[in-house]
């Protein structure tokens, strides 16, 4: 369970982009984040797994073993005990290009192996079968051996899924998992997110209200820093059109183009 | 008209310009052989010297080479000189790097500091460094591979470095969001990235040490470099020619083998 606290952020120079944020997410959820450009949705996603500090307000994160953790003020230690809790997706995929599939999957349990050993030595044959597992799972275990750069797009998220699932996160967030896709691997992707949001509860960024409203079980919508809606999956056109404004016209031009036919 | 060009982009300003640049090299030049008493016309008046040395050299003496067990240890010297001094200076420098780079140094003053020192170490004419280490260790090999390992820490810290801080991000980002340290960021995320291009600098640091090393010789009074010299000395130039013709084949076929040897690693870790 994660719960964001009127989170607000400034620039160095005082502006304010977050202004008092707060929702909280729990089991079984499947939260689609909406908004226009420069609404701080991906600066939300940030702060929620400590890659930026918020500047003031509270992200409160309740790990397997019900231990509290606070983002906020979590430091060093504490703060890599919090992130292995907490998978990431990102919009570039983020992955080691020169490393193979599997050996980056296996990179999602540094943070609970030994120091040593993961310096010295690095994995275990165990840990590959683990790891060929959960490429399976997702149908890709026979690139396992590939090296990720020579993988298409839509093979590469998969494969930082896999990395994010393999971690055994209690929470998955996914920053535009599907804005550098083309239109048929972006569904590919969420019919994976989807099934996988009941075991743990996932918050992501997307562009596209379609498939957000197809897949998601909770929308929350982000303008100029607030939230201006937060509830279930179904947004009416207008709603959308008080949200987007003009940006709405240009997506909606760019999914009638890249609708797989 | 009322159009016009701003006077020094004028053809014919410009000419005059590059004129004047050429008459003053050419002062410069002139200067500096007539301080210093060069005589280009030497190399044709007393081209004859350099005809009898050339005959007095040939045929080269092969038999040196195996009739002389020395000859056989000082070239295995300055092989080794070359291999250790790129061995331990590149490991240096690969450490430094790290603690170098903007992106990995554990503390930002700590990177400021070694990459000072790495520049006036850079600075530092590799011959002051081999006197320096043959008063500290003695005439010898070992002084020059020390002297090697510097100028390598030198030659390859700062490339190093910046190899580092040109690693990609996204990776360094989502191998710390898995709750992954500082170290193995390091050695997950930065290391793949950066050891490919560390690998070829070596051959690459391998092929320059070897050269480096059979100079150093001379001097450091050892290995191949220092039987040529002493050979010069004392007037055995057929012996000289021998070891000369030798030196260039082994160079040769040194730097070809690290180029084998180069692309065979980058080219696996691209087909792997």
């Amino acid at each position: 369970m994660i719960e964001v606290r009127q989170i607000t952020k400034s620039t160095k120079e005082g502006v304010p982009i977050l202004k008092g944020i707060s929702f909280t997410i729990t089991k079984g959820e499947f939260v689609g984040i909406l908004g226009p450009s420069g609404a701080g949705k991906t600066l939300t996603m940030r702060c929620l797994n400590g890659l930026t500090r918020p500047t003031s307000g509270e992200v409160l994160f309740t790990d397997h073993q019900n231990n509290l953790v606070n983002l906020t003020h979590a430091k060093g230690r504490e703060l890599r005990k919090a992130r292995r809790q907490i998978g990431v997706i990102f919009q570039g995929f983020n992955l080691v290009k020169r490393l193979s599939a599997i050996d980056n999957v296996m990179i999602g349990q540094l943070g609970r192996i030994n120091l040593l050993r993961s310096l010295f030595y690095g994995f275990t044959d165990d840990e590959a079968m683990r790891a060929l597992a959960v490429l399976e799972h997702l149908k890709i275990a026979h690139l396992a051996q590939r090296p990720v750069g020579s993988l298409s797009g839509g093979e590469q998220q998969r494969v930082a899924i896999a990395r994010a699932i393999y971690q055994q996160p209690s929470v998955m967030l996914a920053d535009e998992p599907i804005a550098n896709l083309d239109p048929t691997n972006a569904r590919k992707i969420m019919q994976i997110l989807k099934p996988l949001a009941e075991q743990m509860p996932i918050i992501g960024v997307f562009h596209q209200p379609d498939l957000v409203m197809e897949f998601c079980t909770r929308i929350i919508a982000l303008k100029d820093g607030v939230v201006v809606r937060d509830g279930d999956n179904k947004m009416t056109r207008s709603e959308l059109i008080d949200l987007y404004g003009a940006e709405l016209s240009e997506i909606e031009a760019s999914q009638r183009i890249l609708q797989p036919v | 008209m009322n159009v016009s060009l701003d006077k020094q982009y004028l053809p014919s300003e410009r000419y005059k310009r590059h004129a004047a640049y050429l008459s003053v090299l050419a002062l410069v030049i002139i200067g500096l052989c007539t301080y210093f008493k060069f005589e280009p016309l030497l190399f044709i008046t007393d081209f004859h010297y350099m005809a009898d040395l050339v005959v007095e050299m040939t045929p080269p003496n092969f038999e040196v080479l195996w009739r002389k067990e020395k000859i056989f240890i000082s070239i295995l010297q300055t092989l080794s000189m070359a291999f250790l001094g790129t061995l331990v200076g590149s490991t240096v420098a690969m450490g430094l790097a790290f603690l170098a780079a903007r992106n990995t140094t554990p503390h930002p003053t700590v990177g400021v500091i070694v990459r000072t020192l790495l520049a006036i170490e850079r600075v530092i004419p590799s011959l002051v460094i081999l006197l320096l280490f043959l008063i500290a260790v003695g005439l010898g090999p070992f002084a020059g591979m020390l002297s090697l390992a510097v100028g390598t820490v030198g030659m390859f810290g700062k490339l190093f470095a910046n190899a580092i801080e040109g690693a990609e991000k996204e990776p360094i980002d989502a191998v710390y969001s898995v709750g992954a340290s500082k170290l193995q960021v390091i050695r997950y995320a930065v290391m793949p990235q950066v050891l490919p291009s560390f690998i070829a600098n070596l051959f690459y640091a391998f092929d320059i040490n070897l050269r480096a090393a059979i100079g150093l010789g001379v001097f450091g009074g050892a290995g191949v470099g220092y039987e040529i010299s002493m050979a010069m000395r004392l007037v055995r130039y057929r012996d000289a020619l021998a070891l000369i013709c030798f030196t260039i084949l082994l160079v040769f076929v040194v730097e070809k083998l690290s180029d084998w040897l180069r692309s065979r690693a980058l080219g696996q870790d691209l087909l792997k």
